[in-house]
């Protein structure tokens, strides 16, 4: 993997309250490169609302609509609609939630809004928990992950919530998986959503080097190991939820060491890191074997 | 400095609440607690490279096709990049990080690369005018001499070389076959050395003949003995005077001035070094069947294993673990060596195993030619009693060549013994670098400590496993029997193509990934240089960790 090459144009500027390491912040700089500044920004409750700035005083240089927990998605549909009856129909409205606005206390809202094929990029930059109020397990959270929520005495059973099916199942015309370690595919999908029409749904692996309990210099070391420990696939889903796209030009990282760099995973013993290194190959081949699936339908290839 | 704007009541908010001002005001690096700063380490191929060539800048000015600067940074520390690039033995590559990757860079053909640029681009070379009035003196136009030469008259000092031989060059023009260094190489090699300053050129003039050491030091206000080892050492074995029983060097030496020497067919050549190799090479090459007879084995041998190979592959028989032991000579002519049988005993002070004689297990071989290449001396004749040596060498203090006599340094063979290229190169340069010192009166510089970096400090997520480019050569039915250069050099594609290898040890190439992964945009992208803005920096050490090559370090802050 060669260094990523990034535009210069900074609409993200220094003195923002994000913790040390963040990757929901990368994250942010990596998306505001790609829209430019023709940009307006729907962000509900989340670290992000944090992130910017108090009142008066914001470290994004474009407007930002602070909205509600579970209304990121119908703002921003609001904003673009309001944008086009004055006449503008050239400026990008992006929703920027956590996982917790997305996963959870969104769902509604951006399912209604994807059903509606609303023009909105919607961005779920993923931290695994509610990071912001005290890393409470959100459905995001993966299995046997610690959160204040779930203890290391009953750590998450339950298997991280799939999103993306959710999303593909509502036949919008892009959704994108990515990871703060990978800027260049990052903004090469940002910059897809862009110029495409309809509801856009991408998630990006950010690390919360605070929640997940690891130092902050591994942030993006971490996002890395996720996607080459096959733990969360990069992909493109295009087409209307019909055509998947699996990025595995990858050379393949262990699940445990993944796992044992993060104090959240710390208590697992053998037996439960040896199921979960087992699920992620099966939810891997399934992955994979539905890519394959979906290329072999007749008259799909053209 | 961005002022932080508040309300004191309710009147001077805007009607709506919204965004006014920025987020500047906050200084956010009163939150580190470790600072990252830059912090460029020296390469391990540098400090492998005996005479220290900043190897990973000239690979990065490949990369970046600027020849002309590359060329410029190998000359700061080497005058004969064309030569080295062609037979040096490349310790560079032995401490190459990318060895404990996958395969080492191939420094050696880059370098050739770069030197064979120059040649194509005399106008790269600057000329010195002469600016200071003591004059030196240079004895010995091999590797030694002529690098000494060269740094001396860039700074500006006339400079005067006595060669001995008609031609300049010493064992880089006798001692190396044509194969591995053509002599136009060489020619040019030299000629842009001599070009490069007031340098002036005596043959045929050998010290303790005509001249004498102590007429230099009153004419010269330094004098440079790069004079090598010029004479083969004597087997020693009964009948061993006469025809047929010939040094190896004089073989060389004479194959090189271009005359055609006929050893007969079966040729055998005594030794296991660099020099055993060469004339078991040009002899196969002459047309004669060649063994090598060396008393220990492969593993022992001296030689550069690339130099053996190539030997094997041209058809040179080894034959290990017999030594000489009486020449039978039939009315004055040889007609066969008789060998004692060896084995392997205890390791010696050399670390390597002694060859210990089997009693009474011996063997007769048929022999046209012997040649003789165990080793060289120096002819130090005319230079007795004025000179402190040991073990026939001129012995030098310190690492500048320092002699027992104020005014005379030496460097290369002559003090070392049978060394190699880049080390005479390496010894002539701090020699120059030394009297220059003596002459201006300066003081001697202090001794950088250079800390290095290892696999270990290199985050290999940034590299992929890639195989070394190889040298491309003649094909292998053209080598034998002919003088053609073997390798024939990498071109703009392969040079390229091996320089992107180069983990750039240490040492920032602007990759950009500091910046582009900075969360707290507090690190600036100027023009050949990031910054690190220590108002914003929360110290995250994301930087530090994402840093392919380690060009970054840390330190707590408030220590």
């Amino acid at each position: 993997m060669k260094p990523a090459k990034m535009p210069l144009e900074e609409l993200m500027s220094s003195g923002h309250l994000a913790c040390q390491g963040c990757g929901a912040t990368q994250a942010m700089r990596f998306a505001l490169k790609v829209l430019g500044p023709k940009t307006v920004l729907a962000i509900p409750a989340c670290c992000w609302s944090v992130i910017d700035g108090s009142f008066p005083n914001s470290c994004i240089d474009l407007p930002i609509y602070h909205t509600a927990f579970e209304t990121a998605a119908v703002v921003a549909s609001g904003l673009k609609a309001g944008l086009e009856m004055r006449g503008d129909t050239e400026s990008t409205v992006m929703a920027w939630a956590g996982d917790g606005g997305t996963f959870d206390i969104g769902l509604q809202a951006l399912s209604g809004a994807a059903e509606r094929n609303e023009d909105i990029i919607y961005v779920c930059y993923d931290n695994e928990a509610y990071m912001n109020t005290g890393i409470q397990r959100s459905s995001s959270t993966p299995v046997g992950a610690w959160t204040t929520t779930t203890p290391v005495t009953n750590f998450k059973k339950r298997p991280k919530k799939n999103m993306v099916e959710i999303m593909a199942a509502h036949s919008i015309p892009y959704i994108a998986t990515a990871s703060t370690a990978y800027p260049e595919d990052f903004m090469r999908k940002m910059q897809i959503a862009k110029e495409t029409r309809g509801t856009k749904y991408i998630q990006i692996l950010a690390p919360c080097p605070t929640g997940w309990k690891a130092p902050p210099e591994l942030s993006v070391s971490l996002a890395r190991r996720a996607v080459t420990s096959k733990i969360y696939p990069i992909l493109e889903i295009t087409r209307n939820g019909q055509k998947l796209k699996v990025w595995k030009d990858f050379k393949p990282t262990p699940v445990r060491d993944y796992l044992l760099a993060q104090g959240r995973f710390r208590h697992l013993k053998d037996a439960e890191i040896k199921t979960i290194e087992r699920e992620v190959e099966d939810n891997w081949q399934r992955l994979l074997a539905k890519e394959k699936m979906l290329e072999s339908i007749p008259g799909f290839g053209e | 400095m961005v002022e932080k704007v508040e309300f004191k009541n309710y009147r001077e908010m805007p009607i709506r609440a919204m965004t006014i001002s920025s987020m500047l005001w906050n200084l956010t690096g009163s939150w580190r607690n470790v600072r990252p700063y830059y912090d460029f380490k020296t390469s391990p191929c540098r400090l492998g490279c005996p005479t220290g060539e900043n190897i990973q800048r000239y690979i990065y000015l490949i990369t970046e096709k600027k020849y002309d600067e590359a060329w410029k940074t190998i000359i700061e520390d080497n005058p004969m990049p064309a030569i080295t690039g062609r037979v040096c033995y490349h310790p560079c590559m032995s401490e190459c990080t990318r060895k404990d990757y996958d395969e080492a860079v191939n420094i050696n053909a880059l370098e050739r690369f770069i030197g064979d640029q120059g040649f194509q681009n005399p106008q790269w070379m600057e000329k010195a005018k002469r600016s200071k009035k003591e004059k030196i003196a240079v004895i010995g136009s091999g590797p030694a001499g002529l690098t000494c030469a060269f740094y001396l008259a860039r700074r500006g000092y006339p400079v005067t070389i006595f060669e001995k031989e008609k031609a300049l060059g010493g064992v880089l023009r006798w001692g190396i076959p044509e194969y591995r260094l053509p002599n136009q190489v060489l020619d040019k090699a030299i000629a842009s050395i001599l070009e490069s300053g007031p340098i002036e050129v005596k043959t045929s003039i050998k010290l303790g003949k005509g001249i004498s050491l102590s007429q230099l030091e009153d004419e010269f206000q330094a004098i440079f003995l790069g004079i090598g080892l010029s004479q083969s050492r004597e087997l020693g074995v009964k009948n061993e005077a006469g025809k047929g029983v010939v040094p190896g060097l004089e073989f060389l030496h004479r194959i090189n001035s271009g005359e055609k020497v006929d050893a007969g067919k079966k040729v055998v050549v005594i030794g296991g070094g660099n020099t055993a190799m060469d004339v078991a090479r040009c002899a196969l090459r002459s047309g004669s069947e060649v063994t090598v007879v060396y008393r220990r084995t492969i593993n022992e041998m001296p030689a550069i294993s690339e130099e053996i190979e190539e030997a094997e592959k041209e058809g040179v028989k080894l034959h290990f673990l017999a030594s000489p032991l009486e020449i039978i000579r039939t009315k004055n002519t040889l007609s066969g060596v008789v060998f004692q049988q060896m084995k392997l005993g205890d390791p010696d002070e050399s670390g390597r195993r002694r060859p210990v004689p089997i009693e009474g297990e011996t063997f007769t071989m048929k022999v046209d030619t012997l040649f003789t290449a165990i080793g060289e001396t120096a002819d130090l004749e005319g230079l007795e009693e004025k000179l402190e040596q040991k073990w026939n060498l001129i012995l030098t203090f310190g690492e500048n060549g320092n002699t027992s006599r104020e005014k005379v340094f030496a460097g290369g063979d002559v003090v070392k013994g049978a060394a190699s290229v880049v080390e005479a190169i390496a010894a002539g340069k701090k020699a120059a670098a030394k009297i220059d010192r003596l002459l201006a009166n300066e003081p001697e510089p202090e001794i950088e400590d250079p800390h290095t970096v290892g696999i270990e400090d290199m985050n290999t997520d940034y590299f992929t496993e890639s195989k070394r480019n190889r040298v491309p050569r003649i094909p292998q039915a053209e080598v034998t029997g002919s003088f053609r250069e073997i390798k024939t050099g990498f071109d703009d594609v392969l040079a390229h193509s091996e320089a992107d290898r180069c983990f750039s040890c240490g040492v920032c190439n602007y990759c950009d990934n500091c910046w582009v992964y900075c969360p707290d945009v507090a690190i600036k992208r100027l023009r050949d240089e990031y910054e690190i803005d220590y108002d914003y920096c929360k110290g995250c050490l994301v930087c530090v960790h994402e840093c392919p090559r380690n060009a970054l370090s840390t330190r707590e802050e408030g220590k």
